[in-house]
């Protein structure tokens, strides 16, 4: 009885374990649906833009321009919802239909009024909610600046006041803003990701790029133009000269992204915190096009992939470069002529790309020097020197060949007062920032310039390239680029 | 009358607030409730920004060949993330054709609160929502009623869907026999319960929304039978400061099958903001 008793008592014990098992595999297994589940609440949310007397002033003074970029958020977002709803789709759908819309469509009748991005791009942004209102968030930043900047109410110091402020205002929202340090060219096109969007679809690919490059360089006449009438004909200008890289696509078009630098040196001058932010944005436009793009990415971790981008894009520790000075040397080094030209005193013609298209520099990110190419080559100008294409290019973790800026040019081997004058006479020449933008936007003058440096004695070789680039730096022959352990990300 | 003082401050203060020049951008793409249609979606007014209804009129032939006129000015705030505050006086004018006179007052002060509690991912957008008609003016309730709401978006490709139902808290109503309006104002749109749908697509080019929605609601006045609601609408955003609204709707079931127009327009513009002294 006893033994019946303790039997008895032992079924409800087991019953009890396997019970206990039970509900531990059934939380188990409910912790995987409840962890999916905490993955796509997004608790993201949208703010008002700065309430300012500048509000819409671009819009108001300058509605040709401000109308262009409510047609380039359209293109923006149906590139994204097409990216991630026809994964299948062949190039074309992009590359021709949609490509013909926007062209001959919507940029020729821009909308009236800013869009709703998530009308375009419903799907997507329920994807990915944080990216999207990262996205606009910067957006506006973008656009409150150029109020701040068209508006004649406003003397220098009044803008710069201004500028400082709504900077102020896009940081207060840690969660959605790019991280105002400049971030290494690696972590938009050296991820197993990247590379997808420009290679399948070159076309839109700069298309894009040249909707980056009109929205930072519109900023230069801006900056630029001392009068009203000067900032007029200036956006004018620099609007037709975007139309201009339209023509027989994808030739004239951007062949690097655009780097705020080199296109708008001015405000990059002069608000550089500004500048930095907008390449960390337009870095992230080309992150969620190779993630989406990519089919080695499976859909399921999509999602994933941009949130850590986001991440990274918004910290101040990943993939930073070394310095302000560093950014600008390495946005010079990737070439003006390779990003469309300059947004003002730009030649007639479209300037000759030195590099393939899409192709990617490597860069030093403590001093912004080019070591190399990892896709692609250099094609002429500035960049023949760096030569070797970039199958020569060394496997992960192991050292850079020195194929650097200058690591082609040959060491002068006179010192010839005739050289020295005609070196003496240009350097002087550049110093003129008009001359030294023609020489930058005509890549054939600029590579004439290079290779006549590259017969001069170091010394003087270092002053015209110093002048040429007038960054504050000179070229030192780049070192070998630290590089990463292989696979390993860096943070 | 004693409902004229308030009348005249009420759309004193509504004149003012049109007559403010302002700056802003308004969003036609989010819904709120009544604008156009009874059922809203799930986000709230963006942080920080501030949206006045000016004077939105609304239309509406009710029992007995009963017309009532309505504007409700209301101001809207975004004071927190993803939570609009809303404060809405409506003015009613009610036109009895057949006794041939007319009424004409507050109708009540309307507060509300809208909190989203998610934005939309493979997890639908979801919201809850309290408000309460307080008793104000000659046409407003004897008592003060309250509500709470859960409201769902979900999106698809080609269209959004939203969900919303809505309890109220207070006494129920009881009319006299043949009473052709035995409160007036907005009591009589109080329901003790409501559960709709409704259904948008956007024309994104346009900037406009069409939305239509159908409804269920169970009449506060005790005795009145379930009453079923159908409405179209379209939203619009005229230029960056207005976004503009339309409305129809009908009563499908009841003795009192009568139509309603509503037509609006939002202005939004944001608080101000300095930064903080370090």
């Amino acid at each position: 009885m006893r033994h019946m008793t303790d039997h008895s008592a032992m079924i409800p014990m087991r019953s009890i374990r396997r019970g206990i098992s039970l509900l531990a595999a059934l939380l188990a297994t409910a912790a995987l649906p409840v962890r999916a589940a905490h993955a796509q609440w997004s608790t993201v949310y949208e703010q008002f833009y700065l309430q300012a007397p500048h509000n819409w002033t671009f819009r108001t003074d300058y509605t040709h321009a401000d109308r262009l970029f409510n047609a380039f958020d359209y293109g923006h977002a149906i590139l994204y919802e097409t990216l991630w709803t026809k994964p299948g789709a062949p190039a074309s759908l992009l590359e021709e239909r949609i490509y013909d819309r926007l062209v001959r469509g919507v940029l020729v009748r821009p909308p009236r009024n800013p869009l709703e991005e998530a009308a375009i791009e419903p799907m997507y942004a329920r994807l990915a909610p944080e990216a999207k209102v990262m996205f606009d968030w910067a957006h506006i930043l973008h656009r409150q600046l150029y109020d701040v900047l068209a508006d004649e109410r406003l003397d220098g110091a009044a803008k710069d006041r201004e500028v400082a402020r709504i900077i102020a205002y896009y940081k207060s929202r840690p969660d959605l803003a790019f991280s105002s340090k400049p971030k290494s060219m690696a972590l938009m096109q050296e991820q197993p990701y990247s590379l997808a969007f420009r290679k399948t679809y070159p076309k839109f690919n700069g298309l894009i790029w040249g909707y980056h490059w009109l929205q930072i360089g519109l900023y230069e006449p801006l900056v630029t133009g001392r009068t009203r009438e000067e900032r007029q004909a200036g956006v004018r200008a620099t609007v037709a000269r975007f139309w201009q890289m339209l023509d027989d696509a994808p030739r004239h078009m951007p062949h690097q992204m655009p780097m705020t630098p080199a296109v708008a040196p001015a405000f990059a001058a002069r608000y550089p915190e500004a500048g930095i932010i907008f390449d960390n944005l337009h870095s992230m436009h080309d992150v969620v096009s190779d993630i989406l793009a990519n089919p080695s990415v499976p859909r399921a971790a999509k999602r994933r992939e941009i949130m850590r981008a986001a991440r990274l894009f918004r910290d101040d520790s990943s993939y930073v470069m070394g310095s302000t000075a560093a950014w600008v040397r390495m946005s010079n080094h990737m070439g003006i002529e390779n990003m469309g030209g300059p947004a003002v005193g730009f030649l007639p013609a479209m300037p000759t790309p030195s590099v393939t298209y899409g192709a990617v520099m490597t860069h030093d990110d403590r001093t912004g020097e080019m070591t190399g190419f990892r896709y692609g080559n250099a094609t002429g100008g500035d960049h023949a020197a760096h030569g070797a294409p970039a199958a020569a290019a060394p496997a992960a973790g192991g050292a850079q060949p020195d194929h650097g800026a200058h690591a082609g040019h040959a060491m002068p081997t006179t010192g010839d007062s005739l050289a020295r004058g005609a070196a003496s006479l240009v350097a002087r020449l550049l110093t003129d920032p008009v001359v030294r933008q023609r020489v930058l936007a005509d890549s054939a003058l600029h590579a004439a310039v290079v290779r006549a440096a590259q017969q001069l004695p170091e010394g003087e070789r270092a002053a015209i390239h110093a002048a040429l680039h007038a960054d504050g730096g000179t070229h030192a022959t780049p070192a070998a680029r630290p590089a990463p352990a292989p696979g390993t990300p860096r943070r | 009358m004693s409902a004229r003082p308030h009348r005249i401050a009420l759309v004193g203060a509504a004149l003012l607030l049109l007559g403010t020049r302002v700056h802003g951008q308004t969003d036609y793409f989010n819904t709120d409730a009544g604008r156009p249609l009874t059922i809203e979606d799930a986000y709230a007014l963006e942080r920080r920004s501030i949206e006045i209804q000016g004077a939105p009129l609304r239309a509406e032939r009710i029992r007995g060949g009963q017309y009532r006129w309505g504007i409700e000015p209301e101001l809207s705030m975004g004071l927190f993330p993803r939570t609009q505050i809303e404060i809405g006086v409506p003015l009613v004018l009610v036109d009895q054709a057949r006794q041939g006179t007319r009424r004409a007052g507050a109708a009540g002060i309307d507060l509300s609160v809208l909190h989203n509690l998610n934005r939309e991912t493979s997890i639908p957008a979801l919201a809850v929502g309290f408000g309460a008609l307080l008793p104000a003016g000659s046409l407003g309730p004897r008592d003060p009623y309250g509500n709470a709401k859960v409201v769902m978006t979900r999106t698809f490709p080609a269209f959004r869907v939203h969900a919303n139902a809505q309890a109220t808290f207070g006494p129920r109503l009881s009319l006299p026999a043949g009473s052709p309006d035995p409160v007036g104002g907005n009591t009589l749109e109080l329901s003790r319960w409501l559960a709709g749908v409704a259904v948008d697509r956007t024309l994104p080019l346009r900037s406009m929304l069409l939305a239509a929605e159908l409804f269920a609601r169970a009449p506060l006045v005790r005795g009145q039978p379930l009453e079923w609601n159908a409405g179209v609408g379209t939203r619009w955003q005229a230029n960056v400061r207005w976004a503009m609204d339309a409305g129809i709707g009908r009563h499908l079931t009841g003795d009192d099958r009568g139509w309603y127009l509503t037509v609006g327009g939002a202005y939004a513009l944001g608080w101000p903001w300095r930064p903080a002294r370090r």
